[in-house]
């Protein structure tokens, strides 16, 4: 590591001696970089990799406790175990859909919420803090069992849904598919806000990137708040709105009271299809997910390009 | 309001009509769109409404936790309890079995977030900052690791603690969090890589250039420097250790190891066993009610609760200066 030492000399070095010396110095600073990662790596491949190869490999399989009790058998089943989930069970198919029908109005809901809340917070007003801490205290409980108990409770929805009967009013307005998921989130409405706590922290972090100077040009040229908005804030934030919705997606995937989640658990106790099913289910969601968050990210960063 | 100011200053006194009239607008609308009382008193009204939206469960499990069942079914009785009836507490305590619990999953968050700060703190460095051959590659898997659901690796990792035998004991949490796994693991790894990448470059050299190696600059100068960064992915790491449910159902089984966030499921059973056992000449079920299922709720949320009230300025402005993202 002491270049400086080492580098007095090379003015007199041949210069392929210096390109040897530099590789050797750029090849010393890899195996530190790669020092640095090591409990990552080690990280990924038993918690990672591994678990993913042995869940891909058991989704193929029909795994089962050996009849003499020596251990745990195999027996290869190709596709079924896929084909079941779609053919036969009837539960995954119609939850599959329920999730991402509602899935799909309460994410852009959450990050829709989460960008005012933040242009709220971002502005200059006695007592901001008090508000922030307020705001991200959902960071704090929007993870539990807790959120579940009050939601069972009635918690969920806003106090003035009821009493003006919105559900009714949904169902007049719109047509029976998409009043049906509209009413559900509605019912859940304040859990769905609470959801949106690292999202605001995401937007109020992205418009620190933004420098204020380009506001105070832009004001000097007479331009209106609403456009500035529009021309300055709102083209900046977009990686960011992206960056949010991926996130919402995968936060609300991987939440533990989902309805798939909880069915692929209850087929992992079934002793008729076992873990080889409940893997197969767990690669179905998975490659829904990804699909999903390469979509988002594919459109994001066309937009990027188109912009730069 | 903002009407009544208008209307005043256009008839009141022609000759000076032009500037007052300028100046309320000015008040009210402010020269940007953000500092005009309009805009400020709206503001404070979506955001005093939002609070109270946000507090309102809060208040309803304070409230109905102290309440007894005579205040409960009246309607009444809205927020404040007539009498405080903090048997709902006690009963709850012992149904939770509160103190193994809470000593239990404290030293699993404790030491789970703590590990997964410096173990994150490391990766997001060197992939910040270190120069990696194939470092773009390696970031992809990170992300990858962010989006593949818990639930497609359940059943090998299951299988895995329980050939190694760490089910009942903290090990699946605190183990992978050592080697910057763990619960949302990746997302600590990105925070810190962007933190990391907005610090300027001068110190790291100038401490290369007195001979300090790698390890050494990144322990003594860009750790400490780090302090905002460390601060949040510790308060989340807890938080999100705390509260995690699927994980817990999944590798704690029986009573050796408690998980503060699966006790509300047991709560009831308790009770009703201890009822049974206790007064065993009366046969009948405890009587399990809305308020100690509240008051447990809260005590399951309360050293969160405590943490984050002592935290919370330094979470803030650290949320404020760490520029999570750039």
């Amino acid at each position: 590591m002491n270049s400086l030492n080492e580098s007095k000399p090379a003015t007199k070095m041949s210069l392929k001696e210096h390109a040897r010396q530099k590789r050797a110095q750029s090849a010393r600073s890899a195996l530190t970089g790669y020092m640095f990662l090591l409990p990552w790596f080690i990280g990924v491949l038993c918690f990672m990799a591994y678990p993913l190869l042995y869940s891909l490999y058991l989704s193929f399989h029909k795994m089962e406790v050996s009849p003499d009790g020596s251990g745990l058998s195999y027996t290869f089943v190709g596709w079924d175990n896929f084909k079941y989930a779609f053919l036969r069970d009837n539960i995954f198919p119609i939850e599959m859909f329920n999730f991402w029908r509602e899935s799909i109005l309460i994410i852009p809901v959450t990050v829709l919420f989460a960008l005012i809340v933040a242009i709220l917070l971002n502005q200059n007003f006695r007592g901001r803090m008090i508000f922030r801490a307020i705001f991200f205290l959902p960071v704090i409980f929007a993870t539990g069992k807790v959120l579940m108990e009050l939601f069972a409770q009635g918690q969920g929805d806003l106090p003035f849904a009821e009493q003006y009967d919105l559900s009714n009013m949904i169902y007049d307005t719109f047509p029976p598919a998409l009043a049906e998921p509209m009413v559900g989130v509605l019912s859940k409405i304040i859990i769905v806000l609470w959801y949106s706590g690292v999202q605001v922290i995401i937007f109020l972090a992205a418009f620190r990137t933004i420098s204020p100077s380009t506001y105070e040009a832009a004001q000097i040229d007479g331009v209106t708040p609403w456009e500035s908005f529009w021309k300055i804030t709102f083209p900046a934030i977009v990686p960011f709105i992206f960056l949010n919705l991926i996130y919402t997606l995968v936060d609300l995937s991987t939440y533990s009271y989902n309805p798939i989640v909880n069915h692929i658990l209850s087929n992992m106790g079934n002793m008729k299809t076992g873990y080889g099913y409940a893997s197969a289910l767990g690669w179905i969601y998975f490659v829904i997910i990804f699909v999903l968050v390469a979509l988002l990210a594919r459109i994001s960063a066309s937009l990027n390009q188109r912009k730069g | 309001m903002a009407r009544l100011l208008t209307k005043k200053a256009i008839p009141g006194k022609p000759g000076l009509s032009g500037a007052s009239l300028d100046r309320v607008k000015r008040l009210l609308l402010g020269q940007k769109l953000n500092d005009g009382l309009i805009f400020k008193i709206f503001t404070y009204i979506m955001l005093v409404s939002i609070s109270v939206l946000y507090l309102s469960p809060l208040f309803y499990m304070l409230s109905t936790s102290f309440k007894d069942i005579s205040d409960l079914i009246d309607p009444a009785v809205h927020w404040i309890p007539r009498v405080l009836k903090v048997e709902n507490y006690t009963d709850a305590f012992r149904g939770l079995y509160y103190f193994k619990a809470l000593g239990h999953t404290s030293f699993m968050a404790i030491s789970a977030a703590v590990l997964q700060m410096f173990s994150c703190a490391l990766t997001g460095y060197a992939f910040a900052r270190l120069h990696i051959p194939y470092k773009n590659m390696l970031f992809v898997i990170v992300l990858l690791t962010f989006i593949i659901p818990t639930q497609t690796m359940a059943i090998p990792l299951y299988v895995m603690f329980s050939n190694l035998g760490w089910l009942n004991s903290p090990l699946p949490f605190i183990v992978p969090a050592l080697f910057a796994q763990g619960i949302k693991g990746a997302l600590f790894i990105i925070i810190f890589r962007q933190f990391f990448s907005t610090l300027p470059k001068e110190m790291e050299e100038s401490a290369r250039m007195d001979g300090a190696g790698a390890l050494r600059t990144y322990w003594k100068i860009m750790l400490p420097l780090a302090r905002p960064a460390l601060l949040i992915v510790f308060l989340f790491s807890f938080v999100w250790h705390w509260n995690t449910y699927f994980e817990p159902a999944l590798y704690l089984k029986n009573e050796d190891f408690l998980a503060m966030s699966l006790q509300m499921d047991f709560m009831q059973g308790r009770l009703n066993d201890m009822s049974n056992s206790t007064s065993g000449l009366v046969a009948g079920t405890f009587d399990m009610n809305e308020p100690i299922k509240m008051a447990g709720a809260l005590l399951v949320v309360l050293p969160p609760l405590i943490l984050y009230m002592f935290a919370q300025r330094y979470f803030v402005e650290g949320i404020e200066r760490t520029g999570l993202v750039e």
